[in-house]
């Protein structure tokens, strides 16, 4: 009898996970998901750069930047079911509150440690943000871009 | 004496060459496609590059500069905020900023052989390509 109720049990755990996490192909547009959550990790690397470099002057613009990267994400995500769209929103509005947090804190405080500090944080809400999305269309937000369109080392530099 | 007298007069000063490169950004990301690009020396290089990008309002141009000089340039990318001085001495040839959607172009004459490293002057870290000049 026990033995029969494990395999149920699995099952119903399954289900639930399926119906909870849409998989890539039961989203309607997994493409643009796909680029708009790549555009988020692009611009995310942008704000460490600009703190590293202490430009300070220029986190606000990536900040406007990581907004236009979010809007493409609700583009992305407007005709998924409402409860799907509703947990994105939540997490969303997480992660741009703490990329804002850095853009304020840019031009009262840049301070470059206490920036990093905050970047590390909004990071986290960002892949709080990605995992409700399936694996094969997640970017690894701790990865920065190097490698693209890097092409070929000049050998004389 | 046909032949005699064509090869007795003044030899005609060869055009140069014309070469039309295409590049782009790609899409929204901070790469150039392609990112290598190949002329041969001395042509009269008409370079067009699209800025393909639809979400992002980040803007792109495409800075050409001398072997040897890509840490340099990028360093002075980075501390003027892309905005690079007209007579920039490390900029061979460069096309204006342009916004998402806009398509600008430079001419130029492709100088001796060499691997020359171009970017583009607001994201002089990630984007970034090689002209091979041939001889």
């Amino acid at each position: 009898m026990k033995s029969k109720r494990i395999p149920a049990l699995l099952v119903t755990i399954a289900m639930a996970l399926l119906v909870a996490s849409p998989l890539a192909a039961q989203l309607k547009s997994p493409d643009d998901v796909k680029t708009a959550l790549r555009l988020l990790v692009q611009v995310s690397n942008d704000f460490k750069r600009q703190i590293t470099n202490k430009n300070f002057a220029r986190v606000p613009h990536e900040n406007m930047e990581y907004m236009e990267a979010a809007e493409a994400l609700r583009g992305a995500v407007k005709d998924e079911p409402a409860a799907f769209k509703g947990k994105v929103e939540t997490r969303l509005k997480a992660a741009l509150a703490a990329y804002q947090k850095i853009s304020d804190m840019s031009a009262t405080t840049p301070d470059a440690d206490k920036l990093m500090a905050e970047h590390a944080k909004a990071v986290t809400a960002m892949n709080a943000l990605f995992d409700l999305f399936p694996a094969d269309l997640r970017p690894d937000p701790n990865t920065p871009p190097g490698g693209r369109g890097r092409g070929p080392a000049p050998a004389t530099n | 004496m046909l032949a005699l007298f064509l090869g007795c007069g003044p030899k005609p000063k060869a055009e140069p060459q014309v070469v039309d490169l295409y590049i782009a950004s790609d899409g929204d990301f901070l790469d150039f496609v392609p990112d290598t690009l190949t002329c041969r020396t001395g042509a009269r290089v008409c370079l067009t590059f699209h800025h393909a990008g639809k979400i992002i309002s980040a803007r792109h141009d495409w800075v050409l500069t001398y072997p040897g000089k890509l840490d340099a340039l990028t360093k002075d990318c980075l501390d003027l905020d892309g905005i690079l001085a007209q007579d920039d001495p490390l900029v061979i040839a460069r096309t204006p900023l342009c916004d998402k959607g806009q398509t600008v172009m430079v001419e130029f004459t492709a100088p001796r052989p060499g691997d020359y490293p171009f970017v583009c002057a607001t994201h002089p870290e990630d984007m970034r390509g090689v002209l091979h000049v041939t001889s």
